[in-house]
């Protein structure tokens, strides 16, 4: 069709991308003015080896990176600060931006903990002043109602990836605007790992095919990327979307609910991975009850410490909605596995999920429907009195294991926050 | 100096009833009394039925973390730290 030479978006740029900058680390320097202005990172751990999850701005001038070993930073610059995440603080500070964003437009989408996208299409012709204004006025906003240490960088464009490639040209407290007009002369300053969803192995295959900048791939025709390049219909999308088409606006549905923990105190006690996967149990099926499903599959992943893998899902006869339903599932899975060796990391996730109303009920297991009501009873009771007031026996001693964590990227995560 | 304390302190706050805020402005921890003059960053939260309320406030020389349990109006001091490590 259409695609023999597709022009440049020409409409009005009405998407905008708000990213707030370092937010873990200025959450914390919002929270202890002490630390303001000072080299700071969060990390999972406050070890040599914990994993620096986010530097504050002042940190990042000294070439310390999100990823790094906490040692690591510190080799860079000796004096750093480190502090463990507040996750409680980082969700407030979220739902406190999506609060704000909800005023400006009906589409508001947070992409992950610290991004929230907002979609003015629906409200464009209400809309009677510059989105360079409304942005203007949302980072004030930003100071005033969340803190006046919160910086963030907006970025606007005619679809999610160009209001996204916007709002990293400049940080910290960035404002940009990528239009038709200016497109060329933005890619031209870039490279192809600095657009967003093009990696390193994106990069190698576009250079086998020639594509080594920004510009080449905006120029390259809809066959090379589609039949060549990426082989499939990615390379449409990418045609697409650099041409500032919006083709990212979709919302998947959520097909599994996971949880994993990497062991502080790595083992090989059978009796203790049971107990973190009870727990890690507890923790899905409070979030698959939430959400009103229950799930037929279950799937075990293994880390050990030689890093070897091993992992397995199986689908059960009986769809799983209580804790007992998915820890004895769990339990199956995990105990095919071959070796006994020790674990580093245990994930467990269930999948096929159907509405817990609609699952059958068993012919033969009488006491399933009361398993139900007991499961039901015991979340009514988390809900009044708080999370893990009441446990399986298994969990006892677990109090301060799988600790609660803010995935990366985390938009599923989101949901829970907000059914909450 | 960072130190998670976790100890009931004993707290004077001001209520105006204009904006229904509740601030800290003094609080008495370990003999020692520390005027509070700043807010840095108030959060509820939801603990089951229960509302959490966690101040974060600062003197001249330190920042302290404040939690006020509204069901039994304990008021506990977290943490605190001067900013230097």
């Amino acid at each position: 069709m259409e695609t023999a030479d597709l022009p440049l978006n020409h409409n009005k740029p009405l998407v905008m991308h708000i990213d707030l900058n370092s937010c873990f680390a200025t959450a914390m320097q919002q929270a202890f003015p002490h630390l303001r202005g000072k080299p700071l990172a969060v990390a999972a751990y406050n070890s040599p080896r914990g994993c620096i999850l986010a530097p504050s701005i002042e940190a990042k001038r000294f070439g310390i990176k999100t990823g790094m070993r906490v040692m690591e930073g510190k080799h860079l610059y000796k004096d750093l600060i480190i502090r463990t995440t507040d996750v409680q603080l980082v969700r407030d500070v979220h739902v406190r931006l999506k609060r704000i964003t909800r005023d400006y437009s009906t589409i508001v989408s947070p992409k992950s903990i610290d991004e929230v996208v907002i979609d003015f299409n629906p409200v464009q012709i209400v809309i009677r002043r510059p989105l360079t204004e409304i942005a203007s006025e949302i980072k004030a906003r930003i100071k005033k109602e969340i803190g006046e240490w919160i910086v963030c960088s907006v970025g606007i464009g005619t679809n999610r990836f160009l209001a996204k490639t916007a709002a990293g040209l400049h940080k910290p407290n960035g404002l940009d605007v990528i239009n038709h007009q200016n497109i060329r002369h933005i890619y031209s300053k870039l490279k192809l790992v600095d657009l967003n969803g093009i990696n390193h192995r994106y990069q190698a295959r576009l250079n086998i095919n020639g594509i080594f900048t920004p510009l080449q791939l905006l120029d390259a025709p809809l066959d090379l990327l589609k039949k060549q390049v990426f082989q499939s219909i990615t390379g449409f999308y990418w045609y697409r979307r650099i041409r500032g088409y919006e083709i990212d606006n979709v919302e998947f549905l959520r097909k599994s609910y996971g949880q994993d923990y990497a062991l502080g105190k790595q083992t090989s006690d059978p009796e203790e991975l049971s107990r973190i996967l009870m727990k890690l149990c507890e923790k899905m099926g409070r979030r698959l009850r939430r959400s009103s499903k229950a799930a037929n599959g279950i799937h075990i992943a293994i880390l050990y410490n030689d890093y070897s893998f091993w992992h397995r899902q199986s689908l059960m006869n009986q769809p799983m909605y209580a804790t007992r339903d998915l820890y004895r599932g769990a339990q199956l899975v995990f105990n095919q596995q071959p070796y006994k060796k020790v674990v580093a990391k245990l994930s467990v996730a269930c999948y096929d999920l159907i509405p817990s109303a609609k699952s059958q009920l068993s012919l033969f297991d009488e006491g399933d429907d009361k398993l139900r009501k007991v499961s039901d009873a015991m979340d009514s009771i988390n809900n009044k009195y708080g999370e893990f007031s009441i446990t399986p026996a298994l969990m006892i001693g677990l109090d301060n294991t799988v600790i609660d964590r803010i995935a990366f990227g985390a938009v599923k995560e989101l949901e829970d926050l907000y059914l909450k | 100096m960072h130190e998670f304390i976790n100890e009931k302190i004993s707290v004077v706050t001001v209520y105006d009833r204009i904006k229904g805020t509740v601030i800290p402005k003094r609080i008495k921890w370990q003999g020692r009394i520390y005027d509070i003059t700043k807010l840095s960053y108030y959060k509820p939260e939801r603990v089951g039925r229960n509302i959490v309320h966690t101040f974060h406030v600062s003197n001249e020389a330190m920042d302290f973390k404040l939690r006020l349990d509204s069901y039994t109006l304990h008021w506990t001091l977290i943490e605190v730290t001067d900013g230097n490590s």
